[in-house]
């Protein structure tokens, strides 16, 4: 399978977005946007049919207007405040709308449309992996530097403003990096499927991780174990990737989901049974100051 | 020198005033409670303050620089803060922690003092022992209590804090208007606090504000009442 060339390409590409893609998922989750990637998946529906019309490079129109979704729908959000979702409705319609007219006016995007929509393992090209490098690698750097920052801001805007955090600037290059994975990770899983592998591993990972470094690598886990999986079947089954992949990484989710409540349910029961044989002890948190009283050590 | 100042702020929400001809000033060192009856805007004079509203008239002022000729650092406990989404994957350590990379301190590494300051504010607020757990699973009063230790690992010069002691009982009460009352005496930290609980705060603060509702139109202005000598300091 990995001495055809394009397949090469395909695990190659694949892996950078599942890296980008799953720890992108996990603030998206947090901040309650699961939806956006969907949402710009759909608006770069629109650039890649308004590509194929003014003869541009459907893939490049692609992700250049969904930047400008993401751009979009971070001022809609303003505008919005508290009601978020209603900047993807919004910015969806917007997007879905231009791109069905924009497809009836193309006439010659037909035809490799349900590679866009679907996936594709050939679509791949030596430029679209190039592309998918350099996002890839913007997105690491992205998260790696604004990591503590992007913490603070996913757990509440307001004390993140008040720390020093420039939110408005934060928030902004977070959109337009989702805009650009989303984008990038089009011709292997497909319009329709992208949010699939964004919002699918930090789903589970969330679910699981003890602390939030833990969901961020574990979500990166459940990516790239998923699209390398998926990509693997879908040469197999000769299936499509995008659908592949999701449903490989929904498989993922609900054992992880099955797993989790059986470890829990394990637990619930020890405890009873440890409960049963002896007393538990009194644990009466209180505010103290260790400067003003003497305060029992509490372990490193 | 203060730290905050307002003066003569006028602000509103769509075209109703809710805050006229408010002037403050808060100067290290000092607990000022904030009380007034349900809406009467007493957050909405906190963001101002903070600089998360902009006022319709009036200047605020916020201090650039605080101890030592460094960063001010601004620590803010809002009213819903410990109303949030239980799901976040954080351990309660991770979360105190973070609130050392403020003041634009993002891309330093966590230092011993950074380790000291995160234990003294847990053991402060009486969650040490609980630093493993996810945040997502203590209860209110609990997640309460991390904010505030969030807060106070910051080491910040300024500390407002919306209503912190709600769900908390009396006795918990009074530890932490002692703790916040310490703060401020020892370490020189200003704090403002919005406080349903006047009369128990009263002997902890140095100032009282309060806002009062006018009888023109249901406009508000604000009063401020000095503490100091009332009470002697609980701790002292």
């Amino acid at each position: 399978m990995l001495h055809y060339d394009f397949m090469q390409r395909a695990f190659c590409a694949g892996a950078l977005l599942a890296l980008a893609a799953s720890s992108l998922g996990v603030y998206l989750m947090l901040r309650r946007q699961a939806l956006m990637a969907d949402m710009l998946s759909h608006v770069s529906l629109a650039g890649i049919a308004g590509g194929a019309y003014l003869h541009v490079n459907p893939t490049v129109a692609g992700f250049v207007v969904a930047i400008a979704g993401a751009v979009a729908v971070e001022y809609v959000r303003r505008a919005y405040r508290t009601f978020s979702e209603i900047s993807v409705a919004i910015i969806m319609v917007g997007g879905l709308s231009s791109a069905v007219i924009l497809m009836s006016l193309a006439g010659n995007v037909n035809k490799s449309f349900s590679s866009y929509l679907f996936g594709s393992l050939v679509a791949v090209n030596r430029t679209e992996l190039t592309l998918m490098l350099g996002v890839a690698a913007l997105a690491a750097v992205f998260f790696l530097v604004c990591r503590r920052a992007l913490y603070q801001m996913t757990f509440d805007e307001e004390t993140a403003q008040t720390s020093g955090v420039p939110v408005r600037w934060l928030s902004l290059a977070f959109s337009v990096v989702t805009g650009m994975v989303v984008a990038a990770a089009m011709p292997i899983v497909g319009v329709l499927l992208v949010s699939a592998l964004i919002i699918l591993p930090a789903a589970l990972a969330i679910r699981i991780a003890s602390g939030f470094t833990a969901a961020l690598v574990l979500a990166m886990l459940f990516g790239l174990t998923g699209v390398w999986s998926g990509l693997a079947a879908s040469f197999a089954l000769s299936t499509p990737p995008g659908g592949t992949i999701a449903l490989i990484l929904l498989v993922f989710l609900v054992v992880g989901i099955a797993a989790r409540k059986l470890a829990t349910m394990l637990g619930k029961r020890r405890t009873s049974v440890r409960e049963a044989s002896e007393q538990p002890p009194l644990n009466e948190a209180r505010y103290s100051n260790p400067s003003l009283s003497t305060h029992e050590s509490g372990g490193s | 020198m203060s730290l905050m100042s307002l003066d003569n702020v006028r602000f509103g929400y769509g075209s109703f005033p809710t805050l006229e001809r408010v002037s403050l000033d808060v100067l290290p060192g000092e607990l000022v409670a904030v009380a007034g009856p349900n809406g009467a805007a007493k957050t909405t004079l906190l963001k101002l303050m903070l600089g998360l509203l902009k006022p319709w008239e009036g200047d605020v002022r916020i201090a650039s620089r605080g101890k030592a000729g460094k960063r001010l650092v601004v620590g803010y406990v809002p009213q819903q803060l410990a109303a949030f989404n239980s799901a976040f994957p954080s351990t309660v350590l991770e979360f105190v922690r973070s609130g050392r990379h403020a003041g634009g301190a993002w891309f330093r590494r966590l230092r011993e003092e950074d380790r000291a300051a995160t234990e003294l504010a847990l053991r402060q607020v009486g969650m040490w022992e609980q630093r493993g757990r996810r945040i997502g699973v203590l209860s209110g009063g609990q997640k309460q209590r991390i904010c505030i230790a969030r807060a106070l690992a910051m080491e910040p010069d300024l500390l407002a804090l919306d209503e912190p002691t709600a769900g908390m009982d009396p006795e918990s009460r009074a530890g932490f208007y002692a703790l916040m009352r310490e703060e401020t005496k020892t370490r020189g930290r200003a704090i403002v606090m919005v406080t349903h609980e006047l009369n128990e705060a009263y002997p902890y603060a140095d100032r009282v504000v309060v806002l009062e509702r006018l009888e023109n139109g249901g406009m508000r202005c604000c009063t401020t009442t000095s503490c100091s000598g009332h009470f002697a300091p609980a701790l002292s």
